[in-house]
């Protein structure tokens, strides 16, 4: 984790809205998930497997997310995940939440006091 | 890829072997070997990309922490043992072999009587035959109807008894060459009846099977709520 550029604490909070905003799109295997976050962070942030297993673990018993065992490549099944309609649901409202916490961290972070 | 297996098994050794944690394994090593394959694809040597594909997993101590057994119980108290994949399964070979085999002797004993009171059991054999097949033939199409609307299910039955159903197969085979043997020896058709009673108590195995796991019986959840209730609590 120490080489990863970005500190994975800033990202931990939001892995559930990651995955789920991931999965909106498409049904999605774990490493395809990795592989994603990988990309789309531009190799800034790995998405590590066990983190991305916990939170499958927390999501799928909550109804944000269901799975099946799919076929892979070279006759290995591989286990899928979908998202639920309470997913959809959750990943929009915490869309909504995050865009509202930047701008407001982004003032508070900057330090800049006495605005008038 | 042999060594991703048993670098799996080995982070998971001393996790009591649940369905759930036989899936969550299977699950990290289709992921693994996915990564080594890519990762064979950009040229890495195999070696190479095992070392590097299990570098980038990471720690995987907290993934297993989250399967192990409830904390050491308050002294005094007689430890709840989480019952492995294996024992489950055994229970539940137990209880489905108890009423499949009632079930058999009934439908038995029926025919039996029915033969008897019509006086057709001769005449009516092939009929009886024709039956059992297109029957047989029908349980088949509903099985397949089944898993194509729920394949986890029944994969995840797959993964725990496969090797059961195996074994339970090739007895049943053995069973059936020895009762033709013994037809052919002693000169009778008697011996027949095993393969009547084989062929009857397997789809009437999978039925039960079928009907106690959707009551949740013998399902890990239900025998064992500590992993799943630390599972909850470690959100």
């Amino acid at each position: 984790m120490g080489d990863t550029p970005i500190s994975s604490d800033l990202i931990r909070g939001h892995i559930d809205t990651i995955v789920l905003g991931l999965l909106s799109t498409q049904d999605r295997y774990g490493y395809d998930l990795c592989k994603q976050v990988a990309v789309l962070s531009d190799g800034q942030y790995e998405l590590k497997e066990p983190t991305l297993y916990s939170a499958f673990r927390r999501m799928e018993p909550a109804g944000l997310i269901t799975s099946y065992w799919g076929e892979g490549s070279q006759g290995a099944r591989r286990k899928y995940y979908a998202i639920t309609a309470e997913g959809k649901a959750a990943y929009l409202r915490n869309l909504e939440d995050w865009k509202r916490a930047r701008t407001m961290i982004d003032r508070l972070v900057s330090g800049e006091g006495e605005k008038e | 890829m042999e060594a991703i297996q048993y670098y799996v098994k080995g982070a998971f050794q001393g996790v009591a072997e649940t369905p759930e944690v036989l899936e969550q394994q299977e699950e990290l090593i289709a992921d693994l070997t996915a990564k080594v394959a890519d990762l064979v694809a950009d040229g890495k040597s195999e070696d190479e990309a095992l070392g590097v594909a299990i570098a980038s997993v990471g720690d995987l101590s907290g993934l297993v922490a989250e399967f192990a057994p409830a904390a050491a119980p308050a002294a005094g108290a007689m430890p709840v043992p989480v019952p492995t994949a294996n024992v489950q399964a055994a229970r539940l070979d137990f209880h489905v072999l108890l009423v499949a085999l009632g079930l058999d002797a009934a439908f038995m004993i029926f025919c039996t009587v029915l033969g008897a009171l019509t006086g057709t059991i001769d005449q009516g054999a092939g009929f009886v035959l024709m039956l059992l097949l297109v029957s047989a033939g029908w349980w088949i199409r509903m099985a397949y109807v089944k898993y194509q609307a729920d394949p986890a299910t029944v994969e995840t039955r797959e993964l725990v008894y496969r090797p059961r159903m195996e074994k339970a197969l090739g007895l049943w085979a053995a069973v059936c060459f020895a009762a033709l043997v013994m037809n052919t020896v002693s000169g009778t058709d008697f011996w027949f009846w095993p393969i009547w009673v084989g062929a009857t108590v397997m789809p009437i195995r999978v039925l039960v099977e079928r009907w106690m796991t959707t009551r949740g019986m013998f399902a890990s959840k239900a025998v064992a709520p500590e992993g799943v209730a630390a599972a909850v609590a470690a959100e």
